[in-house]
C-alpha cells in the first residue's frame, strides 16, 4: 500500500508542481494573506506573537485547501476517478499518496510563509524553535489527513474551495489552536510547558488517521 | 417502529406548561442575577439536547455506512437539523445569560467554544446534504461527515480548555449553587424538553420519508409519460 501510496503521491506532485491552478496559486493566496494582515499593525509597533502565529496558520489552512482541491480536481476529467478506483490497490492507498503529496506541498509553501511573517509582520524565532518546528510537523499532518479525507467529498462540487473551507476549518479546531501555541513559542511569545498540546495535536493525528483509513473508501469509491 | 406522535405531542404540551410554572411561580428569584437567571430553565435542556441530537446524528451514520439503509440517513438529517436549531438557542441563551453574569457577550468558556464550533460543524453538514448530487453518494458523504463530527468534539471541549487555562479563571462558571427547588425545576424543565424534542424528531423524520416517496414517485411518473 505505501508504494502505489507513494507512486499516486509522486503522479500529483509532477502534475501539480508546474500549474498555475496547483501549488503557484496557493502560495500566492498565502503570501498576500500574510502582506494585508500587516495592515494590522500601526506603523513602528510589531504583531504579537500569538497574533502572528494565528496569521501564520490560516494562510497555511487556506494553501491547504487549494492544494487538496488541486489535487483531487486532477481527477475529474476524463474518468480519470474511476480508473483509479479500479487499479488494483486499496483505495486508502489513494488517501494516503494525496494525504503525502499535499503534506510535501504544505511544507513547501510554509517554508515561503515563515520568511513572510518576519519580513511582513514584524517576527523574529527568538524563542525555542526545535518544539515549534516538531508541532508544525504534527499539526500539518492532521491538516493533510483531514483534508485529503474531506476534499473527495467535495469534488464535482461548484464553489468547492469555500465549501471546503467551510466544513474543514471548524473541524481543525483543536489543532489549530495546538499549532498557534507551538508557533507562539518560536516566535518569543511567553513560555508555557507544550506537553498537553503535543497531546491534543498527537491525538488529533491519530484519530483522524484511523477514521480516515477506515472512511475513505466510503468517499472515494462507491457511486457518482 | 411507529412512536404515537400525537400522544407525544400531547405530553410535550402538558409538561412544557407544568414546567412553566415550575420556572415562574415556583422557582425563587436568584439573588445576585434577579430574573434573568431563569433564561437558565430554558438554557439548559437545549443544549443537552442538541448534544444528544448530534450523538443520534453520529449513530444513525454509522448504521447508515453499515447497513445502506436510507431511514438511516433520513433519521441523522432531521437529528442535525433540531441539534443545529437548539445549540444555536442554546447559545442565544447563553450569550444573554454571560452578558449578565460576566458582563460579556462572548468569552473562550471550553462549553462556548464547544458549542459553537458543533453549531458550525452541523450547519456545515447541513449545507452538504443541501448539494446537488446524486441521492445515495449524498447520504455517504453526509454519513462520513457525521461520524467525523461528533469523533472531534471531546477534542475541540479538550482544546478549548487547555486554551484558556492560561488565562485567569475571571468567568468562573456558575454550574454549582442551585437550591432544592431550583434543581427540581431544572430537571423537570430537561424532562418536558425532551418531550418537545422527540416529538420534533420524529415528525421531521418522517416528512423527510414522505418527501423522498414523492420524490419517487415524481421519477417514475416522468420515466413513464
Amino acid at each position: 500500500m505505501l508504494r502505489a501510496a507513494l507512486i499516486i503521491a509522486h503522479k500529483d506532485l509532477r502534475l501539480l508542481v508546474g500549474r498555475s491552478s496547483g501549488l503557484v496559486q496557493a502560495v500566492l493566496l498565502g503570501l498576500v494573506l500574510l502582506f494585508l494582515f500587516s495592515l494590522s499593525q500601526a506603523p513602528g509597533q510589531r504583531l504579537p506573537a500569538q497574533s502572528a502565529a494565528a496569521v501564520f496558520w490560516m494562510a497555511s489552512l487556506f494553501c491547504e485547501i487549494l492544494v487538496v482541491n488541486a489535487l483531487f480536481f486532477v481527477e475529474e476529467s476524463q474518468g480519470a476517478r474511476l480508473a483509479l478506483t479500479l487499479s488494483p490497490m486499496p483505495l486508502q492507498a489513494i488517501w494516503l499518496g494525496k494525504a503525502l503529496a499535499s503534506l510535501v506541498l504544505l511544507l513547501l509553501a510554509q517554508c515561503l510563509f515563515l520568511p513572510a511573517s518576519v519580513a511582513f509582520l514584524g517576527q523574529s524565532f527568538s524563542g525555542d524553535v526545535w518544539p515549534a518546528l516538531a508541532m508544525v510537523l504534527l499539526a500539518d499532518w492532521g491538516l493533510v489527513a483531514l483534508g485529503a479525507l474531506l476534499g473527495a467529498l467535495s469534488q464535482g462540487q461548484a464553489a468547492r474551495e469555500s465549501l471546503l473551507s467551510v466544513v474543514l476549518f471548524p473541524l481543525l479546531l483543536p489543532l489549530l489552536l495546538a499549532a498557534v501555541r507551538g508557533m507562539t513559542q518560536a516566535l518569543g511569545g511567553p513560555p508555557e510547558p507544550l506537553e498537553n498540546w503535543f497531546m491534543t495535536a498527537g491525538a488529533f493525528d491519530l484519530m483522524f488517521t484511523a477514521a480516515a483509513l477506515f472512511l475513505f473508501p466510503y468517499v472515494y469509491g462507491g457511486d457518482a | 417502529m411507529t412512536l404515537p406522535v400525537p400522544l407525544l405531542a400531547a405530553l410535550a404540551g402538558l409538561a412544557m406548561a407544568a414546567s412553566q410554572w415550575l420556572i415562574w411561580a415556583y422557582a425563587p428569584v436568584e439573588a445576585t442575577l434577579g430574573p434573568v437567571q431563569k433564561i437558565f430553565y430554558i438554557h439548559l435542556p437545549l443544549a443537552w439536547w442538541a448534544l444528544l441530537s448530534f450523538g443520534v446524528t453520529f449513530v444513525a451514520s454509522v448504521l447508515y455506512l453499515l447497513k445502506k439503509n436510507i431511514r438511516f440517513d433520513l433519521l441523522a438529517g432531521a437529528a442535525a437539523e433540531i441539534g443545529v436549531l437548539f445549540s444555536g438557542l442554546a447559545l442565544v441563551t447563553g450569550s444573554i445569560w454571560g452578558r449578565v453574569s460576566w458582563n460579556v457577550w462572548w468569552t473562550w468558556d471550553p462549553r462556548l467554544t464547544t458549542t459553537l464550533v458543533m453549531w458550525f460543524i452541523y450547519a456545515a453538514y447541513l449545507l452538504v446534504r443541501g448539494l446537488e448530487m446524486p441521492r445515495e453518494r449524498k447520504a455517504t458523504v453526509a454519513a462520513v461527515l457525521g461520524v467525523v463530527a461528533f469523533l472531534d468534539v471531546p477534542l475541540v471541549f479538550w482544546s478549548a480548555r487547555l486554551w484558556r487555562s492560561v488565562h485567569p479563571a475571571v468567568f468562573a462558571s456558575k454550574e454549582g449553587g442551585l437550591t432544592g427547588e431550583m434543581a427540581t425545576t431544572v430537571i423537570a424543565c430537561v424532562a418536558a424538553w425532551f418531550f418537545v424534542w422527540i416529538c420534533l424528531l420524529l415528525t421531521r423524520r418522517r416528512q423527510l420519508l414522505q418527501q423522498e416517496r414523492l420524490l419517487a414517485l415524481q421519477q417514475t411518473l416522468s420515466a413513464r409519460n
